[in-house]
């Protein structure tokens, strides 16, 4: 018997087909676009030359892990996809990995090293590598009586930082002694993750007690997680955010004494009302969930979104009554690039 | 010797152990995971860091996860891994 | 080339270096030779990692009577030195080298071998060498490449590279290696080397492997490159003598022991002078008669 594991090309059709097979009787469903074409690698097992396993990577995200067990020992073929993956990574010079899948394999991951940050009954999450969780928070600059003071944290995207969003953080900064403004680490936003964390820092330099980290691996995207393994995008966004809430609950929050997550009212977004409801479900009543009513210009709810809008028309005179001054000149600035990479088909319309 | 870079050897096959070096300030520090840990988890982690001494590493982060290596498999991965991490080109002819 | 025309090398059985199950049990078949494979087993990659973990199973490992064999990569890669230099260290038997084309590639190997006993403290002439031939240029210079050193053991023919050169692939009836079989055997035995022949890969057709095995057998070939254990047993008994042979050889080192006995220089059987061939020939068959258990414990022929 000969296996070996050789990368797939998803391009063409008869690999893409054979590979779509497997994982179909594996009982995964969902090949759309937004999942798939995330994909930078797929590799495949074949013993005999049938494809038997299968596994890709999106950046550090594994995805599509799956293997057929039959005439083969349980866990082998899984393990030999599991090691070519993480050595291929490795390769790539990405040491830290994750893994978001069904709660019912996280056993098989916690087996070839991977350990798990959080699981719900539907998912669970799990990290490998380095820097792990515990780097992660080492490395976040904490006061020197932390222990003793009244800390609160907002997890946000800032795309890009709005007035609504420094309303919401004073709000915050002045009910507490140190606030964590902790900003989403995804690039699949109109702004980068490195324009975001720059524009929030330069917008609250003035609030002595804010601090503002890049939340890294841990404050958890919607654009760029998988979904493909569950049965509904609303069961989804419930999965992905009850992970989100119970890694903060768990690691980050008892490491910082963070005591009060603050969330802003969202009366239109559907998403951000899931997001929302099981934050409280979860947190309470260990970490107080205070929801600040959004801030209003023109009796209406200053949004990122109809900021974005704006840039796409290139119309700036309202810019000014809708973000703080170092967002206002960046986007300035900038404006031809940020049009170009809404005119590449960057989606502006999300969260 | 300093680790210059997050490195791995081996796989999670059977009869192997994939170890995983990361610069550590904190002597050498091991994190092993093994079906046979209770019987032989103290072996393994001695096969490890007395194969990294030999190389004068004192400052390691270790990842291990044994498939029921053999001692001188462990060795083995533990000398790659570190070749690695250490972006030495040149194999140790003295430690092998 | 001392030990050349005693031992037996009827399978020469590849394990890939990267792979430590297959690395650890290789001494469990019963295999002649053991090759230990850093070449095309081992992808880029790990080409570091096999080679530590070849070096560190002969270091522990017990493979009993096998003679261990390690293919390192082509002379014109990066890894070859390093190849060359730890297997020497680690006390490798045999250092087979891939893609042999010429004697001068044997003579640096030969030279890179020496260099490397002298660093290491091991005497010099230690580790012997064979070729892999997988090419036309190196089947038509397989007579001097296996005359090229005192430390050669053998040569193999490798029909995968080889049949790709002459712009054909492998068929069932082998008409394609005929040449290359007959040059190659040719050579091995003008220099007192052993030939091996070369793998046969689909392990779905075990009456294919049969029919190449008795072909090669009948050729002469010492033995078989195999790709799996499996195909120990198979070559094992296509190498079995018959009782015929073995009775024939029982009479030879019979006569063998008399001549021995009575102090003569002179070997005679039937009132015939017995030549070196065929006292070299019987002691093959004894060997192999022992080997396949054809024996009881006083040397007679048991009948199965």
């Amino acid at each position: 018997m000969s296996s070996t594991i050789v990368e797939l090309d998803l391009q063409r059709p008869a690999e893409r087909a054979e590979w779509q097979q497997l994982l179909t009787r594996l009982g995964i469903h969902n090949f759309s676009h937004r999942e798939v074409d995330q994909i930078d690698f797929t590799l495949g097992l074949y013993e005999d030359g049938e494809l038997v396993g299968t596994g890709s990577a999106a950046g550090n995200i594994l995805k599509y892990i799956g293997v057929c067990n039959q005439a083969s020992e349980p866990g082998v073929r899984f393990n030999q996809i599991a090691s070519a993956l993480i050595d291929r990574l490795f390769q790539q010079r990405i040491f830290h990995m994750l893994v978001f899948t069904k709660a019912q394999y996280s056993a098989s991951f916690q087996h070839v090293g991977f350990k798990e940050l959080a699981h719900s009954d539907q998912a669970a999450l799990l990290e490998n590598g380095t820097p792990d969780i515990t780097d992660f928070i080492q490395q976040i600059p904490r006061t020197t009586q932390q222990a003793e003071q009244r800390v609160a944290a907002i997890v946000m995207n800032a795309n890009p930082f709005t007035n609504g969003h420094r309303y919401l953080v004073e709000q915050a900064a002045h009910a507490n002694d140190v606030v964590y403004v902790l900003v989403v680490q995804t690039d699949a936003s109109l702004f980068t993750t490195v324009e975001r964390v720059q524009l929030v820092k330069a917008g609250t330099a003035d609030l002595n007690n804010v601090i503002v980290i890049s939340g890294g691996d841990y404050a958890v995207s919607y654009a760029t997680f998988p979904a493909y393994f569950l049965d509904s995008p609303a069961s989804a966004i419930e999965a992905q955010t009850t992970l989100d809430a119970r890694i903060f609950k768990n690691h980050l929050a008892p490491a910082l004494n963070i005591t009060t997550r603050y969330l802003g009212s969202e009366p239109t977004s559907r998403t951000t009302a899931i997001y929302n409801d099981v934050l409280q479900r979860e947190l309470a009543p260990t970490i107080a969930v205070k929801i600040i009513e959004r801030k209003q210009v023109a009796a209406k709810p200053i949004s990122a979104r109809d900021v974005r809008q704006l840039i796409k028309t290139g119309n700036l005179t309202t810019l000014d009554q809708l973000v703080p001054l170092p967002t206002a000149q960046l986007i300035k600035q900038r404006l031809p690039q940020l049009q170009a990479r809404i005119q590449k088909g960057m989606k502006i319309n999300g969260n | 010797m300093e680790i210059k870079t997050t490195a791995i050897a081996g796989t999670l096959e059977s009869s192997d152990i994939q170890i995983m070096l990361m610069a550590g300030q904190d002597g050498i520090q091991i994190d092993l995971e093994s079906d046979v840990i209770k019987q032989f988890g103290n072996q393994i982690k001695q096969v490890i860091t007395t194969t990294l001494q030999q190389l004068n590493i004192d400052n390691v982060k270790v990842r291990a996860v044994d498939k029921g290596a053999l001692d001188c498999v462990i060795k083995a991965r533990t000398i790659a891994a570190a070749q690695r991490a250490l972006a030495q080109t040149t194999p140790a002819w003295e430690v092998l | 080339m001392a030990e050349n025309e005693a031992r037996l090398r009827r399978t020469m059985m590849f394990v890939p270096g990267n792979n430590p199950a297959m690395v650890k049990d290789a001494g469990i078949y019963g295999a002649d030779s053991i090759m230990f494979d850093l070449e095309d087993a081992v992808s880029m990659a790990e080409k570091d990692a096999a080679r530590i973990l070849v070096y560190e199973a002969l270091q522990t490992q017990d493979y009993g009577q096998a003679e261990l064999v390690v293919r390192v990569n082509g002379l014109d890669t990066e890894y070859y030195h390093d190849d060359v230099k730890a297997m020497v260290k680690a006390g490798i038997d045999v250092i087979r080298l891939p893609k042999v084309e010429s004697a001068d590639m044997i003579q640096t190997l030969e030279e890179d071998v020496a260099a490397a006993e002298t660093e290491f403290g091991i005497p010099v002439g230690t580790t012997h060498v064979m070729a892999a031939i997988e090419s036309a240029k190196g089947v038509l210079n397989a007579p001097a490449i296996a005359a090229a050193s005192d430390r050669m053991i053998g040569v193999a023919l490798s029909a995968e590279d080889y049949t790709t050169d002459m712009k054909t692939h492998r068929y069932p009836d082998g008409a394609e290696l005929e040449f290359a079989r007959n040059m190659v055997l040719h050579a091995a035995r003008a220099a007192g080397v052993a030939a091996f022949d070369t793998v046969f890969t689909n392990m779905a057709d075990p009456d294919g492997f049969y029919r190449e095995t008795r072909h090669i057998h009948q050729l002469g070939f010492d033995g078989k490159s195999l790709v799996n254990p499996r195909q120990i047993a198979m070559v094992n008994s296509v190498y079995e003598p018959t009782k015929d042979e073995v009775v024939k050889a029982q009479k030879v080192i019979a006569a063998i022991e008399e001549a021995r006995i009575k102090g003569s220089g002179v070997i005679s059987m039937n009132g015939q002078m017995v030549d070196r061939p065929v006292v070299l020939r019987a002691q093959r068959v004894m060997q192999l008669a022992e080997v396949s258990n054809l024996l009881d414990e006083e040397g007679n022929y048991l009948e199965k």
